[in-house]
């Protein structure tokens, strides 16, 4: 009896363990491509930024418009490939958003956090090269360009690198 | 492998803090970092707005983009808690089944 006692709980919790099934998979696999693309465009993005500091002229905007197509294109396909990957399913991860919708938050799906960094990133050099062609660019718009596009990078370089488990 | 209840607990506390040390420090870098980049950009905007550099439409825009980074600052961080959790869960299990004989 003694030992029923004691050891209630540990067998309360292999039991469960047994009966969810060993390996639980709660977050989408880590992709070294979308690592090494996001690193290679958020340099170019840098230097980008780096070259039109200060500000721009709508003048002289066809020098620019080919790098903010690239960029753009570069953070839409990030986006596409980030969303492709499969939302893990399984019993805990059913469990986990039942908790979740229970305390009015959203459920863990197919948005990953780093999927929309790359759509709004993508979405800020898009704003940003209108802005270049109707009127140019003003020293603080562009510090809040840049600032808006680094919060969004560091979101998702921080969530992709941390998938590698 | 026979071990008893003390040993047990000792380890599942030993592999508990030894995933959640390592990503908590993680988690506490990016909060900071992401806490202090949001503050500065609504100075940013502020300023730009104050001496004409962002006009109307620009607002617009970087308001939104202020709601969505702070909106998706914790979706980050959710997303690394479910990390976090597949870790200890799967850690866990493994040694569970190991302490009871079973290969996985």
């Amino acid at each position: 009896m003694n030992f029923l006692r004691f050891n209630l709980p540990f067998i309360a919790l292999l039991s469960f363990t047994l009966f969810i099934g060993c390996q639980a998979t709660l977050a989408p696999a880590y992709d070294q491509a979308i690592v090494e693309k996001v690193t290679e465009s958020s340099d170019l993005a840098m230097r980008f930024f780096a070259e039109v500091d200060g500000g721009t002229s709508s003048e002289s905007f066809a020098v620019r418009e080919p790098v903010y197509n690239v960029l753009i294109g570069a953070f839409e396909s990030l986006k596409l490939q980030a969303k492709a990957r499969p939302v893990p399913e399984n019993v805990a991860l059913d469990k986990i958003n039942e908790l979740l919708r229970a305390k009015g938050s959203s459920a863990i799906s197919g948005e990953y956090p780093s999927a929309f960094a790359f759509e709004k990133i993508a979405e800020t050099f898009r704003k940003m090269k209108q802005t270049d062609r109707e009127n140019g660019i003003k020293p603080l718009a562009l510090q809040a360009f840049k600032g808006q596009v680094e919060i969004f990078l560091d979101q998702a370089i921080t969530y992709e690198s941390f998938l590698k488990r | 492998m026979a071990q008893d209840v003390s040993t047990i607990i000792t380890s599942i506390k030993e592999i508990a803090s030894d995933i959640l040390e390592k990503d908590i420090s993680t988690v506490r870098g990016f909060s900071e970092r992401q806490v202090e980049a949001i503050a500065k950009q609504t100075v940013i905007i502020q300023k730009g707005i104050a001496n004409g550099d962002i006009d109307e439409d620009l607002r617009e825009f970087f308001l939104d983009g202020l709601e969505a980074m702070a909106l998706n600052f914790v979706n980050t961080l959710k997303g690394i808690l479910m990390v976090t959790l597949e870790k200890l869960w799967n850690a866990l299990v493994n040694f569970l089944y190991k302490a009871v004989g079973v290969v996985i």
